[in-house]
């Protein structure tokens, strides 16, 4: 693991849903699961580990077909996310350039 | 000293970000061709209740209450309807929705002082009906200048 990398956040699904509540209020399940195009057990599954490292928080409104499910950043998901993205820039600060930007 | 897999990895982790964090921006149904007429008679309906301000105080405050209503179910089926509507003030827009973003801003005062000037010069009923043409031909305007900034944007992240 990288240095500075919070392994919660590193996982691709996670940091992708991470990235979309930094830039929304609260966001849908459908939305989340439309854009990571995954399953509803796979999201839900990504969504509670974030959830239970206290990162997001989860509402649900009604039940059944009416109901729906929506996720909202907390203040420690906002820090964490901030460090993670800020540790990688720094890793690529001193990171040799890839291939055909040489 | 950073290895390769660990720089190649970091670039794949901010190539993520940025997709995702473009999301809500891009990520949106179809505007329905009613959207802004619809606020345009809102906005109408706001600056026409002042109609009533003097002559008749329960009209006006009803009429403001009643549409004040409406906004509060209009936003939240927006909302509902968006999935994760984004909110200036929250996240990073991507810099061509910021563009767009920026000319609304810079459009809206100058609708409200063309209002403002209507509304001196012949009073608020007719003030409503510019406010009507205004904000529906703005809007207008800006969903299509929105529209083309986010497949900017989707053609830049592809």
């Amino acid at each position: 693991m990288i240095d500075g990398i919070d392994p919660v956040i590193h996982v691709p699904k996670r940091l992708a849903a991470m990235a979309i509540l930094a830039n929304a209020p609260s966001a849908s399940f459908r939305f989340l699961r439309d854009h990571l195009r995954i399953s509803d057990s796979d999201l839900s599954k990504q969504m509670s580990a974030l959830e239970a490292a206290g990162y997001v928080q989860c509402t649900k409104d009604g039940h059944g077909r009416g109901g729906s499910t929506t996720y909202r950043m907390t203040a420690a998901g906002e820090q964490a996310y901030a460090a993670h993205c800020a540790a990688l820039r720094a890793l690529l600060d001193g990171a040799p350039l890839p291939p055909g930007e040489v | 000293m950073v290895s390769n897999v660990e720089s190649d990895e970091a670039r794949q982790q901010l190539a993520i970000v940025r997709r995702a964090e473009a999301a809500p921006y891009i990520d949106y149904p179809p505007t329905p061709w009613w959207y802004s007429p619809a606020v345009g008679a809102w906005a109408a309906g706001m600056v026409g209740a002042f109609t009533w301000w003097r002559s008749d105080a329960a009209v006006f405050v009803g009429l403001l209450a009643a549409l004040i209503a409406v906004e509060l179910v209009f936003v939240a089926w927006m909302r509902r309807r968006h999935g994760a509507l984004p909110m200036p003030g929250r996240g990073t827009p991507p810099r061509e929705i910021a563009a767009a973003w920026r000319g609304y801003a810079a459009g809206l005062p100058v609708v409200a002082l063309a209002v403002a000037l209507t509304w001196w010069l012949a009073g608020a009923p007719v003030a409503a009906g510019v406010t009507f043409v205004l904000v529906t031909a703005g809007l207008a305007a800006y969903e299509r200048r929105y529209a083309a900034a986010a497949a900017k944007v989707r053609s830049r992240l592809s």
